[in-house]
């Protein structure tokens, strides 16, 4: 091949990342703080009132069901997208698209992607449309080394679980993972090994992967992606909505020489720097505009918790999401993926009623991949079962044909029977403390609770698949 | 009149206007309003107003940001004016732990810190433990806080207390932890002085910590 020839098939692969990257290092100096404090919140509130956006949240209905307000958002949001762009930090520069650009590519990404070696494929969903999502799991909680392969075996044991996410090291082989350094590239290979051990022990030798889930940075990534046999979904956690980093861009020229896809995921908080629970739908939404045409990502997804308890199972975290999510499953083809954060622990009831309400609003709204459970918010080690990964997925594929209306229906009842604790959760118990770890068997008392809270959420009109294993 | 400038001066603290503040702050002093009053009557009820408001999401952090840091500008106006006496509670550096970069979680703390009445130095995000002693030594601080939302930073701050008992600096700063991994057993378990899980609550375990020495206890704030 002669160079030009090189130099034409890798701009293919990665022409739009360094596209971006040019003009990330080219584009005017703002600092952060004027973006975070100033240009941002200003920008978000203007076009919320130019589209008369504020004041439509409705905390009496958490799932909202008025179409026509669902594509005032995503009016609203492409504007956004266009005005604001994506601040980076290493260059502290915004990167903008015109009018033209941003129109060419935002819907210009893969409708549907295949993971993995089992036949599952990720697909761009409507709301209410009947269409089974993909459900991953776990989100990244830590567990002890001793425990990684007993609870990822136990989880993924179940085919609700479509492809694996966590949970994630703090330690490799006794040393700290710290950050940032070499443990983190050996973090990488070792949780491949015990990931691989954990599947194959189930019988799941071709699952999917998003990956890698114990390293924070690009190194574990880096060193351990092509470990895998493609495709599968790299995880790029992007410090912030409308923010994308040099670990993102690390990660995504990697997985587009392997062959691999890219999920982009950008949290927003409500009261946060994007504002009020509209204006944080708003943000949320141009985020998810601009992860195609910016980064490249397949799978993007900036997911609205409340500021003040960390989650989004409440009243206001569950309708920022749910417009959210309308608003693009509507108005366009992307594949969206959002998390819902429990903010109770394994073995407390309250964490089935947040996952009814989250996963339930958030699958009914149209969303096409999720990763679940946040078991105690993520903030508790080891708290974290096979129970609740396959609750979360019955709810998450069950709600996937119920109306929007129904679906607030469901919320509206269940919503009062735990919404005083959300600022002060129950953590619930350890995985060591509900199951024997050595045969992955629930202790009695935590099987019957699951059983009955299935039967609770069947008799509140979600159908409930079965999880091959308890039900 | 007096009561009126104090109002005056209420409102732009909650606008965040520091203009406005700059200029009233000089009719009050003019007029003999003391600093005491000055921090009472006008900063702390702006104050509270932006905290109760923000509980309700009826403000937002960039508010909350730019009222903290109305009052900071009051606070150092009148400092040098109250006899020796600084009208800080103490002083904080804040940071999140290195390899970490998502400093929301940080920034909510460092607000209600400074709406609260603490000298805030915010290092920002991905910060080494070496920079949070030096700071620390440079401006004299009170308490170090770090911030981690990552498993694999959380191990920065077992190192930089490790680091302080090294280097004969543990008995000088009270090290305060929080963020999504951590825990109150954590905390115990590295030997740090002070955990928050919440914001609010971080408020209340940094003045309880101004009470105590360094190593003298374990303050866990879990509301």
């Amino acid at each position: 091949m002669t160079k030009k020839e090189i130099d034409e098939m890798l701009r293919e692969k990665h022409g739009r990342v360094l596209g971006t990257l040019d003009r990330a290092r080219t584009s005017k100096r703002v600092l952060e703080k004027e973006w975070d404090t100033k240009i941002l919140p200003k920008t978000l509130k203007e076009v919320a009132k130019e589209y008369r956006l504020l004041g439509t949240f409705d905390p009496e209905n958490p799932v909202p069901s008025d179409p026509e307000l669902a594509d005032a958002f995503f009016k609203a949001g492409y504007e956004a997208a266009l005005r604001l762009g994506f601040y980076c930090p290493e260059t502290e520069s915004i990167i903008k698209l015109d009018a033209d650009e941003l129109a060419k590519d935002f819907n210009k990404a893969p409708k549907e992607f295949p993971v993995g070696q089992e036949g599952v494929v990720v697909k761009s969903r409507r709301p209410s449309d009947g269409v089974a999502p993909v459900f991953t799991a776990p989100l990244s909680i830590q567990m002890n080394e001793e425990a990684y392969i007993p609870v990822a075996q136990g989880i993924v044991s179940s085919k609700l679980v479509d492809c694996q996410e966590g949970p994630s090291l703090d330690t490799v082989m006794g040393s700290p993972m710290l950050a940032d350094t070499p443990y983190e590239s050996f973090g990488g290979i070792y949780e491949y090994h015990l990931r691989k051990e954990a599947q194959h022990r189930a019988g799941r030798d071709g699952m999917g992967n998003t990956l890698v889930s114990s390293a924070s940075t690009h190194l574990g990534m880096m060193a351990a992606f092509n470990l895998y046999e493609m495709p599968q979904i790299t995880l790029c956690l992007n410090p912030a909505f409308m923010k994308v980093n040099y670990t993102t861009f690390h990660k995504c020229i990697v997985a587009n020489e392997l062959g691999g896809m890219i999920r982009c995921e950008s949290p927003n908080m409500i009261g946060g720097y994007s504002g009020g629970v509209e204006t944080t739908a708003l943000a949320s939404i141009a985020t998810d505009i601009l992860q195609y045409p910016i980064v490249g990502a397949h799978l993007p997804g900036s997911p609205d918790y409340d500021i003040r308890y960390g989650g989004n199972c409440g009243r206001h975290g569950l309708w920022a999401q749910s417009m959210a999510t309308q608003a693009i499953t509507r108005n366009s083809d992307i594949i969206l993926m959002k998390t819902i954060n429990q903010v109770s622990g394994p073995m407390e009831e309250m964490f089935y009623l947040e996952s009814i309400c989250g996963m339930g609003a958030a699958s009914a709204s149209g969303q096409a991949f999720t990763i679940s459970p946040r078991s105690a918010g993520g903030s508790r080690k080891n708290h974290l079962t096979p129970i609740d990964a396959w609750y979360n997925a019955a709810i998450f594929k069950g709600a996937a044909g119920l109306s929007l209306e129904k679906m607030n229906e469901i919320c509206k009842k269940v919503l009062p029977m735990f919404e005083d604790k959300l600022m002060n959760p129950p953590k619930g118990k350890s995985f060591q403390d509900l199951y024997n770890v050595e045969t992955l068997e629930p202790i009695p008392e935590y099987r019957d609770q699951y059983l009955k809270m299935r039967k609770f959420a069947e008799d509140l009109g979600i159908p409930m698949p079965g999880d091959g294993i308890l039900s | 009149m007096m009561e009126e400038i104090l109002k005056q001066m209420e409102e732009a603290i909650y606008d965040g206007d520091d203009e406005l503040l700059d200029e009233l702050m000089d009719k009050a002093l003019e007029m003999g309003i003391t600093p005491e009053d000055m921090i009472q009557e006008a900063g702390i009820k702006a104050l509270d107003r932006l905290g109760d408001d923000f509980n309700n999401l009826m403000v937002f952090l960039p508010e909350l940001m730019l009222g903290g840091e109305c009052m900071k500008q009051l606070l150092d106006r009148v400092t040098p004016l109250m006899g020796g006496t600084s009208a800080y509670i103490g002083k904080v550096v804040i940071g999140c732990a290195k390899g970490d970069l998502h400093d929301i979680g940080k920034s909510l703390v460092a607000t209600q810190l400074s709406v609260n009445g603490f000298d805030v130095i915010d290092l920002g995000v991905d910060v080494a433990p070496n920079k949070f002693i030096d700071t620390a030594d440079k401006e004299n601080a009170d308490i170090i806080v770090v911030s981690s939302l990552l498993t694999t930073s959380q191990y920065y701050m077992e190192e930089l207390i490790k680091r302080l008992g090294d280097e004969g600096k543990r008995d000088k700063y009270r090290v305060a932890i929080g963020g999504g991994p951590i825990s109150g057993e954590y905390a115990k378990k590295i030997g740090a002085d002070g955990y928050s899980r919440t914001c609010y609550s971080a408020v209340k375990m940094a003045k309880r910590l101004m009470e105590i020495k360094p190593t003298e206890e374990l303050i866990i704030e879990n509301d």
